[in-house]
């Protein structure tokens, strides 16, 4: 199977945990060859594509461009990491991009054709998108083995309160009060964070379907917490997704 | 006339090169960054100090917890908050776990296959498998540090205002204590590995880091100047890159690993000094490719240093007390050593505890003109004597030498 990486706007870590996996990549590379991986990589071959992975938000006018060539030359594109599958951080920033500019560069003009960051998935179908800032490094493993192997991937559907409760962490949200967005994220990262006693941030965007992202945020309005506050918070990761 | 080369690879981001062509004479060099902008600035604008560290830490996924604890000595020094040693000596451990990481991503994956002459670490694993796995596990090492300090090996939250969410068990220490000397050997063999290569790049002015090693209060130049970063560091826009380039003085400086070395070689611990001291010759010469030699010099540090502060830490044990906050109007900066050097987070934040102002500079910003530089020298030295493709891969190899991270960069800027 042919493989290439390919990175949009983002801050290198979706790639980055590829390389994380140590000796298990170098049993992935039983199954792929790597025709492109700019970040690991100085090898580069035009080929049609396997699979393609991109990484990032579009955020310019060459982000457009990787993703269309990834999509049009790739069998499978997987969306990988939070800025290609809901916007992350850097879709969050409100505003316009002319804006924008003019508030941290000093001028208005748009020489470099930046664009209003949007998820990959905005642009282009993607095959599969894989929320997470960043993934847990064992689910891109299990992804790319289980298309190797032509099995049909298992889409994680439940929220970080699952895993939480199988660790037997202490809820922080009930206990301790914290805004902990567990109840409305998607599960997957093992509810890491809570680990660190600290509530979920959302890192994974959040769960489709039964969440009741209204009912949280009433909660959490009841805790004390400040609206405007709370707004921002449940839109961290995903521009704007929740509505409550 | 304009040569171009590509987006560079074997890079953290996505830049490129442009070298314009006069009359057969290199007139210019330019570096290109090519990722969008990112908008740290306005992310962070009103945000509760709290969440500020978690947002900031997205900023790098390799320096990942030097974002965090800038962050958080920023707003900590807004609020006139300061921390006891544990604490103090629990964030240098997790800045050594990024030394190690990220040093170690960048000599044996990004650079060594230069030095070895392959496309990337993964074929050069055929022929020195060895090499790429020694390299692979200080790797793994480092991020098992930052797993502990930071609560994941990327982007995990665990730093905060006055101290931490979790603190390091017993058993945990204990296990970076064994894994510092194991690896020893392995950081040593970089050295000597590192220690033959060819020297290129321009030689900058001056060197600036920050007063401690791997954090401080302010920073110092290797004119023995000590200052606030806005007393003297003039920063300007380009026409042609996301980024903003900055001079010391008004010449161009350097930061980084060998930066580290040049201003703070006393503070080595004996086997890196030792190491030093062999090498001292060499890396004074200021060449930026020596910044790799450095590089391997501090992977030796960093595990002496990581063991000595797991020592005091065993010795009194962990008591785990973070420092208490009450937000109040107030103005600060964090000085950090990111891997790649000196990164500042400047805030002004509201009686509400929330951020009114925020400044980042990132050390591949600060780099930017000393990287052009290097460039044009590099292309004056090779244009015409050698064919373009050659041309081209020592430009790169000269970009890579400053392990430039270019997804920081792009968001340098003063509101």
């Amino acid at each position: 199977m042919k493989l290439g990486v390919f990175e949009l706007t983002d801050c290198g870590g979706c790639a980055l945990n590829i390389l994380f996996l140590y000796e298990k990549l170098f049993d992935l590379l039983e199954f792929y060859e790597i025709k492109e991986f700019h970040m690991a990589s100085s090898f580069k071959e035009h080929d049609h594509l396997d699979v393609a992975i991109v990484t990032g938000t579009v955020s310019c006018q060459r982000d457009l461009e990787v993703l269309r060539h990834a999509r049009n030359y790739s069998n499978y594109l997987i969306a990988l990491g939070t800025c290609a599958t809901h916007g992350s951080v850097q879709g969050a920033v409100e505003g316009k991009i002319r804006d924008k500019l003019e508030k941290v560069y000093g001028t208005r003009a748009n020489t470099m054709k930046a664009l209003d960051p949007k998820p990959v998935v905005e642009y282009v179908a993607v095959d599969f998108a894989l929320p997470g800032c960043p993934y847990d490094k064992m689910e891109i493993y299990q992804l790319l083995i289980d298309l190797a192997k032509g099995v049909e991937p298992i889409k994680k559907d439940y929220p970080v309160c699952i895993e939480c409760k199988l660790n037997e962490y202490e809820c922080v949200l009930v206990k301790k009060g914290l805004p902990c967005l567990g109840p409305i994220t998607v599960g997957g990262c093992n509810a890491i964070c809570v680990k660190s006693k600290l509530g979920c941030i959302g890192c994974r965007g959040p769960l489709p379907k039964e969440a009741n992202p209204a009912g949280e945020f009433e909660i959490l309005r009841n805790l004390g917490y400040d609206e405007e506050y709370l707004r921002r918070k449940f839109k961290t990761f995903a521009r704007g997704e929740l509505r409550w | 006339m304009i040569l171009e080369l590509g987006e560079f690879t074997r890079v953290e981001g996505n830049g490129k090169a442009e070298v314009i062509i006069e009359n057969g004479e290199v007139k210019e060099a330019r570096v290109k960054i090519v990722e969008g902008p990112r908008f740290f600035e306005l992310l962070t604008l009103g945000r509760y100090y709290w969440d500020v560290p978690d947002l900031e830490a997205r900023i790098c996924a390799i320096c990942y917890l030097a974002h965090s604890f800038a962050s958080v000595l920023g707003i900590e020094n807004a609020f006139g908050v300061k921390v006891p040693e544990e604490i103090q000596l629990l964030r240098e451990l997790g800045l050594i776990g990024e030394i190690l990481e990220s040093h170690s991503l960048h000599l044996y994956l990004l650079v060594a296959p230069d030095l070895f002459g392959y496309p990337d670490a993964i074929r050069m694993a055929s022929k020195h498998g060895e090499i790429v796995r020694e390299g692979l596990a200080l790797k793994a090492f480092g991020n098992y540090i930052r797993e502990v300090i930071g609560g994941r090996e990327i982007h995990g939250i665990n730093v905060k205002p006055g101290g931490f969410g979790r603190y390091p068990t017993e058993d945990e220490l204990e296990k970076i204590d064994k894994s510092c000397d194991a690896l020893l050997r392995f950081a040593k063999r970089a050295v000597n590995i590192f220690a033959t290569q060819e020297v290129f790049g321009a030689v900058p002015e001056y060197h600036i880091a920050t007063d401690g090693y791997l954090y401080g209060e302010k920073l110092i130049a290797s004119d023995g100047e000590r200052f606030d970063y806005f007393e003297h560091i003039e920063e300007k826009s380009l026409p042609y890159s996301f980024a903003k380039q900055s001079h010391y003085k008004e010449s161009v400086f350097m930061t980084g690993a060998l930066s580290r070395l040049m201003v703070k070689s006393d503070r080595l611990t004996p086997i890196a000094k030792e190491l030093f001291e062999q090498h001292r010759e060499k890396l004074s010469r200021g060449n930026v490719s020596l910044n790799n030699l450095a590089q391997a010099i501090e992977l030796v540090y960093s595990l002496e240093r990581a063991k000595e502060i797991v020592g005091k830490l065993l010795d009194h044990g962990v008591k785990g007390e973070n420092v208490p906050i009450e937000p109040k109007e107030g103005e600060g900066i964090g000085y950090v050593e990111a891997p790649r050097g000196v990164l500042i987070h400047h805030y002004r934040i509201d009686e509400n505890g929330n951020i009114t102002y925020s400044n980042i500079i990132t050390p591949t910003a600060l780099n930017h003109a000393l990287m052009e530089l290097s460039l044009y020298e590099e292309a004056r030295k090779h244009y015409g004597a050698v064919d373009e493709n050659f041309l081209k891969h020592k430009l790169e190899e000269t970009v890579r030498a400053f392990d430039p991270c270019i997804s920081c960069s792009v968001h340098l800027v003063r509101l």
